[in-house]
């Protein structure tokens, strides 16, 4: 903790006071441009109740009160959309959760620091390409001639039909969670991995003597002792639910799958941005926002009565 | 030494052998889009590549880094990674310095506004409506200025900022030294490991954008090169579609595969010089990545 006196007996109260200008100036442009970027637009959220009309603006466009909202629920497509990314969302968070630990406990149980700097290293490898890159990677990967449709050739042999599997509706879940598990496996374990680090030695010492196994340690110390963190990053993933990754989605999504596998992101900007209805879709996303937050705030409780501690 | 067990080195054995397959995982498919890349269109398309070139050939790469768009597409890619990155250091390490000053009156209600925004956002479509108005459609500052304060990487600097020892400050205080010579003497220079991880994480960030230019930007010498390259990948695709559609209805495709032979191999090079840049960089900064991470865990 630093303190740094106000009242040091070098500085006046003249010197603390432009010492005080000196910060607030320091930030301004920071504040100034949260404003603009984050604080402004929600004023926009009043196209949610509006049958907003972009020629006519804010104050112009009539005012429709929750119609907007009656039209979304009642809109097979946006329900739907609604449905598929609130399923994304859930198998997502919950179904690619334990990996990373896993990992984790493995690279753990490497004694060869060499071994495990380079795997390590590897391992974070495609956290660093864009979703472009893996879009582009998938396409090349599952292609008809691809090397996806040799290998299933090989394996099944002459019985195999090639196909594009990235064409069929059904596959979508299971190709998004796969990559992005693929993408952000290794990138997530450097979290529990730096928890594990910090468990106290001598609890092992501890168990060894009582003559537990590596098995045994890890299930009955490591597990319990890294707890906190794993609680820490299931509520902080509760907040995303329904922030359905866009770039993913949007860079999956093709001709084939589209219909099926819209979410709210994808369909925000297909029909807002793209389609211009502003109003429908600032009401679907106003929807989504109020849904994320009070996530998070069910979250934070949850955390602060079990574990004692939360976000705020 | 502790004793290992039989079964412990067998465990540890096939933990190996785990790891092993894993990172082949995760880098097989980086080197299949290489070896495609280097090898010739025409030949790519019969398949059977794997992490070797069959017919090796730079003329993917030559195509690429011949076209025009490309090269303004890495000029507005270079340039808005740079500027980003800069400008938001700028800012955003203003603002986390001036926040360690727990006694600076209204310290709370500004902390609050800031850490609001991590939770409760406008959305798309507002967002979108605010750019319009700011005239930064098709502008080059929508890649730069939107981006140049980010709270999540001022609470990182801030807590960092925090573990600087307050001594150190205080006696350059003493010394007579103002509060703008402590900061750029003392504060700024031992704040150099979380300004480096800040800045690769924008850089990064900036770098592997496209939604950016898919929202706000429709002229072409705006594009950046993770744009040009998905657009190119959802083209590609269409274009398959479509003739596997007509395949399916008989009609003779040989016209339209043959203008789309070379595009595997053209998109695979393309993908290579889009990622190339933080290929290179990651493994030599990653500590720094690294750091940062646990960093934000700390602070949680």
């Amino acid at each position: 903790m630093r303190k740094v006196k106000e009242g040091t007996v070098a500085l006046g109260k003249e010197k603390k006071h432009i010492k005080n200008l000196y910060m607030y100036i320091l930030l301004l442009p920071g504040m100034i441009l949260t404003g603009i970027f984050c604080y402004l637009p929600m004023a926009g959220l009043i196209m949610a109740f509006q049958d907003f009309d972009i020629l006519k603006g804010f104050f112009d466009s009539p005012w429709v009160g929750l119609e907007n909202f009656a039209k979304v629920l009642s809109t097979r497509g946006f329900v739907d959309s609604i449905t598929n990314t609130v399923f994304y969302s859930v198998v997502m968070l919950f179904g690619k959760f334990p990996f990373p630990i896993i990992l984790a406990l493995l690279f753990n149980e490497v004694r060869s620091t060499k071994f495990k700097r380079i795997t390590q290293t590897i391992s974070y490898f495609p956290h660093f390409l864009s979703w472009t890159a893996v879009c582009g990677i998938l396409y090349s990967l599952f292609a008809l001639e691809g090397p996806f449709n040799e290998l299933m050739g090989s394996i099944v042999g002459d019985g195999w039909v090639n196909t594009n599997i990235l064409m069929e509706s059904d596959n979508f879940l299971g190709i998004l969670f796969t990559s992005s598990l693929w993408k952000e496996l290794g990138w997530s374990c450097i979290i529990y991995l730096a928890a594990i680090a910090g468990v106290d030695a001598s609890l092992y010492e501890a168990a060894e003597i009582d003559g537990a196994n590596r098995l045994q340690q890890a299930w009955h110390i490591t597990i319990p002792c890294i707890r906190e963190t794993m609680v820490l990053l299931l509520i902080l993933g509760l907040g995303g639910l329904v922030n359905s990754n866009f770039e993913a989605m949007y860079g999956l999504q093709n001709a084939y799958t589209q219909a099926d596998t819209e979410t709210i992101s994808t369909i925000v900007y297909r029909s807002g941005i793209q389609g211009g209805k502003y109003s429908l879709t600032t009401a679907l996303g106003l929807m989504q926002g109020v849904i994320s937050f009070a996530l998070v705030a069910l979250g934070n409780r949850i955390s602060k009565k079990i574990a004692g501690y939360g976000l705020w | 030494m502790i004793k290992r067990s039989r079964s412990y080195k067998i465990f540890s054995a096939c933990n190996i052998l785990i790891l092993t397959l894993l990172c082949i995982t995760m880098l097989f498919p980086y080197l299949n889009q290489l070896a495609i890349a280097l090898n010739e269109g025409t030949d790519t398309a019969k398949g059977g590549i794997s992490i070797w070139p069959r017919k090796f050939t730079l003329e993917n790469f030559v195509a690429v880094l011949n076209d025009p768009n490309v090269l303004s597409a890495t000029l507005v890619s270079v340039s808005r990674t740079v500027l980003t990155v800069v400008f938001s250091l700028i800012i955003t390490f203003s603002s986390a310095y001036a926040l360690t000053r727990k006694n600076l009156k209204g310290h709370k209600f500004i902390t609050l506004y800031y850490i609001v925004t991590m939770y409760i956002g406008a959305g798309m479509i507002p967002t979108y409506i605010l750019y319009r108005h700011l005239g930064l459609m098709n502008s080059f500052w929508v890649y730069v200025i939107p981006f140049g304060m980010s709270v999540y990487n001022m609470l990182i600097m801030r807590s960092f900022i925090e573990g600087i020892p307050a001594s150190l400050e205080e006696s350059a205080l003493i010394d007579g030294a103002n509060e703008i010579k402590v900061m750029y003497k003392i504060i700024i220079p031992l704040s150099k490991p979380v300004l480096a991880t800040v800045a690769l994480w924008v850089a990064v960030g900036q770098w592997n954008d496209y939604t950016t230019s898919l929202y706000y930007v429709t002229e072409r010498k705006l594009f950046t090169l993770q744009y040009m390259m998905m657009r190119m990948i959802k083209q590609g695709e269409a274009i398959r579609a479509m003739i596997s559609d007509a395949l399916k209805e008989g009609a003779d495709v040989s016209q339209l595969q043959m203008s789309t032979t070379t595009s595997a191999s053209t998109q695979a090079a393309m993908l290579i010089v889009t990622t190339v840049p933080i290929i290179c960089v990651y493994p030599f900064l990653q500590k720094y990545f690294v750091k940062g991470v646990t960093l934000g865990a700390v602070k949680g």
